[in-house]
């Protein structure tokens, strides 16, 4: 599972999809969860950076754990999810502060996540709020972003979620750039902001 | 300008002449040393001969709030009380939390100061400014629960009683002050100076509102503050649902939960002990200080009814320390020493020295590892010194010279180690041995970096860059406990916020930056006046066992903490010499020209 995590993780700092300490990662395991440790460095992550944990019930290693716990347990229990990754890519965040929602333009964002809602929250990091409102999300979506926040992928596995994360950043890409080009774009995603 | 935050007022009584009157503090006293522990080092530092008898009648005990205390801030309604201990010989503070502090603030006095001697047993009683030492010769004798509650019944709803037990009357050497029966200023013998001066409490109540200087602000800092408080795992899941116990199974995981008297670093009954057992067994409900949303104490239900739940440090001392693995004996020893006011850390070391002492043939007085019964036998011994008591009385460190065996007293400077084996935790090493008070986990809570990741994970086994770290947590959490803020806060909390925090709060502009350099001086003028008392730098080691004995068992196994390089590069760090003592140059840089060794 440790290599599972660090390729994960180093892919999502590399990539620029995480800055040097942000971001978390999970999986679950029956009643359990394994996810990275608060302030964890998601490029170089050791065995010592992996905490177990309770999904439904804390227990010691709490006090070592993301401070999204709270976020990836409610998910988990409110999604058939097995797998989290929560970043914070660069272009979704910034567009995440302009828009409602996200609509991709391009074919293969288009196809693998059709629409991205935007949560706006009082708080974000840590929040209870998004806790209760995140879930119902993630029935419906594969990722959901956080508005000036950052991303929450499902996936049966990390790479699922990493998948997803990476795709979202390329949406958002995609968007700025045309957006900048400021020419006219093919408008048969339009037809998403319905999905 | 008048900052806000302080009255620049002192309440000092001296009870040989049963004097009690008014002083001002300037202004410059107070932005320097901030209260707390800094204002009560000033004191100390300008008033107690630093070689003085510690339970002789020059010596002064200072309480001191700080500039937050009572405002609208989670985690600041703490005090400190400072004098020269007669444990250690050293300048000595400790703070605590609960009403009393807020209460000595609404009082109208930043600090309290009590000096000389009372012929006959006396309390004394704060009533909306208006101090009266009264007679306590009905109180004498009485442990701190039943002396709190007859003080409370005769001054009324609101107010708050620090309170000596039959330890601090007989002068048990690491006899503690305790609060309202439940918070305890537990370190370093202050209750044993409150027992020389034959004052049994301090009562006080106060309705004087503090103002902040820019309530809105301040509000805004303190939104922000708590919205830290509720996203960090610990102080928004771990403290408040398992208390300060929480790291119990942590540690023993590591291998840095020492047992038997540091013999060990695991203790293989661990999991019985932890906050998890005490949530799931002793059904505990949640309290808290004034304002804070964290509620780490713990009321629980034992045999002895409802009593104080134990703190990390008290379920170890009482519990591995002396090879006791039973919930119930350590709540009902953790209650004792709180009835009978002695520091759970202290007795526990004590009695877990005692113990290794007797399986070694060099002591007899019955005790051996894992005796529930005589375990809280010995504590009331002690708190009465009858028998064998009266010499453990003393602390670890006499006890064990007064055997043969001083290596085997688990000290630095006489102040008996907390429960942290710094084998595994290295920095830690590094901090008892140079801590200014003795062997004490919360000068620079070094468990912090090197085990909850807080600020950053750093290898705990490494003693590469420690002693700059070291450094920089000893002189925070010195202007942190001049605050005064909870340490739980700080986990989750960092000193900037409270830099910006105390702004809006005094009107007095700070930068984290200035919180580092009022701590740098509070930590020379201890240093100093530690230099006065004595204590030269052969004090800054630690006991021989954590130097030579590797660990056998566990995480981390073969490991001896590797102090002289990290010892040498603190001092140097520290702008001292190789002997430990602050150049003149450095004493230039913090304005302390004038306290010189």
């Amino acid at each position: 599972m440790l290599k599972e995590f660090q390729r994960t993780g180093s892919d999502l700092f590399l990539t620029g999809l995480n800055s040097s300490h942000s971001g978390n990662l999970s999986v679950r395991f029956g009643d359990r969860i394994l996810v990275t440790r608060r302030g964890s460095m998601l490029g170089h992550l050791e065995q010592r950076d992996l905490i177990e944990t309770g999904l439904h019930k804390n227990d010691s290693k709490i006090i070592l754990a993301s401070t999204e716990i709270g976020v990836h347990r409610a998910i988990y229990k409110g999604t058939s999810a097995l797998a989290i990754v929560h970043a914070h890519p660069v272009h979704a965040t910034a567009l995440s502060l302009q828009d409602n929602e996200i609509i991709p333009i391009d074919s293969e964002g288009a196809y693998l996540l059709h629409k991205i809602p935007v949560l706006s929250a009082e708080h974000t990091i840590g929040s209870r709020e998004l806790e209760e409102r995140l879930p119902y999300l993630l029935r419906e979506y594969k990722v959901v972003m956080v508005r000036g926040h950052g991303s929450f992928a499902v996936g049966q596995v990390l790479e699922e979620a990493y998948q997803y994360t990476s795709s979202l950043e390329n949406v958002c890409r995609i968007v700025w750039l045309t957006r900048v080009l400021k020419g006219d774009v093919e408008k048969n995603s339009e037809k998403y902001k319905n999905w | 300008m008048a900052y806000c935050g302080w009255y620049g007022k002192t309440l000092r009584v001296n009870l040989k002449s049963r004097a009690v009157f008014e002083e001002q503090i300037g202004q410059d006293i107070l932005t320097g040393w901030l209260g707390g522990r800094g204002l009560g080092a000033c004191i100390v530092d300008a008033e107690v001969p630093a070689r003085c008898d510690a339970l002789g009648p020059e010596n002064k005990l200072v309480f001191a709030s700080g500039p937050l205390t009572g405002m609208n801030i989670p985690g600041v309604s703490r005090f400190s009380a400072s004098a020269k201990s007669p444990l250690t010989g050293t300048l000595i503070d400790s703070n605590a939390g609960g009403t009393w502090g807020l209460m000595l603030k609404r009082s109208g006095y930043d600090a309290l100061i009590v000096e000389g001697e009372s012929s006959e047993p006396v309390y004394l009683k704060i009533d909306d400014g208006h101090a009266e030492i009264c007679p306590a010769g009905d109180l004498w004798g009485k442990d701190t629960k039943q002396s709190s509650v007859m003080i409370q019944k005769s001054l009324g709803r609101g107010s708050s009683v620090a309170s000596i037990g039959p330890a601090g009357e007989n002068l048990v050497k690491y006899a503690s002050i305790i609060i309202d029966g439940s918070h305890a200023l537990g370190r370093g013998g202050l209750g044993a100076v409150m027992g020389a001066k034959k004052l049994k409490a301090v009562a006080v109540r106060g309705s004087k509102k503090v103002k902040a200087a820019d309530p809105e602000k301040l509000e805004f800092y303190v939104y922000e503050a708590v919205k830290w408080l509720k996203a960090n795992p610990i102080t928004s899941q771990g403290l408040p649902e398992f208390g300060t116990a929480v790291l119990v199974n942590l540690f023993n995981e590591m291998g840095v939960f020492p047992a038997r008297n540091f013999q060990s670093s695991q203790f293989p009954g661990a999991r019985g002990i932890s906050g998890e057992a005490i949530s799931e067994t002793l059904t505990p409900m949640r309290r808290g200080c004034y304002r804070c949303p964290v509620k780490c104490k713990r009321l629980v239900k034992s045999k002895d009814g409802i009593t104080r739940g134990p703190e990390y440090e008290s379920v170890w001392a009482l519990g591995p320390q002396c090879g006791i693995g039973s919930l119930d004996v350590i709540v009902a020893a953790n209650n004792l020493c709180n009835l009978m006011g002695i520091d759970t850390i202290s007795t526990g070391v004590t009695i877990g020295c005692a113990m290794e002492l007797e399986e070694k043939g060099l002591f007899q007085t019955g005790l051996r590892f894992g005796d529930e019964e005589g375990l809280l036998r010995v504590i009331a011994q002690i708190a009465y010194r009858e028998g064998t008591g009266s010499l453990m009385a003393e602390g670890s460190r006499y006890l064990a010279e007064k055997c043969g065996a001083p290596s085997l007293a688990m000290q630095v400077k006489g102040l008996e180690l907390p429960a942290y084996d710094p084998r595994g935790l290295q920095g830690m090493g590094l901090s008892f041995a140079t801590s200014n008070r003795g062997g004490c986990h919360m000068r620079a809570y070094m468990a912090g970096p090197e085990a909850l990741g807080v600020p950053k994970m750093v290898d705990r086994f490494s003693t590469g860059g420690k002693a700059g770290l070291v450094i920089t947590q000893q002189n925070i959490n010195a202007a942190l406990d001049s605050l005064i803020v909870c340490r739980f806060i700080n986990l989750a909390v960092t000193e900037e916020y409270f830099a910006r925090i105390f702004s809006a709060a005094t009107g007095f502009e700070c930068q984290s930056q200035d919180l580092h350099h009022i701590g740098e001086r509070i930590w020379n003028l201890e240093r100093l006046y530690n230099l006065r008392a004595g204590l030269d730098s052969s004090f800054d080691t630690l006991p021989p066992r954590l130097l030579k004995e590797p660990v056998l068992h566990g995480p981390s196994r073969g490991v001896v903490v590797d102090l002289d390089p990290m010892m040498s590069e603190y001092y140097r760090f520290r702008g001292w010499s190789a002997n430990g003592l602050p150049s003149s140059s450095k004493l230039k840089e913090l304005s302390l020209e004038d306290a010189l060794c």
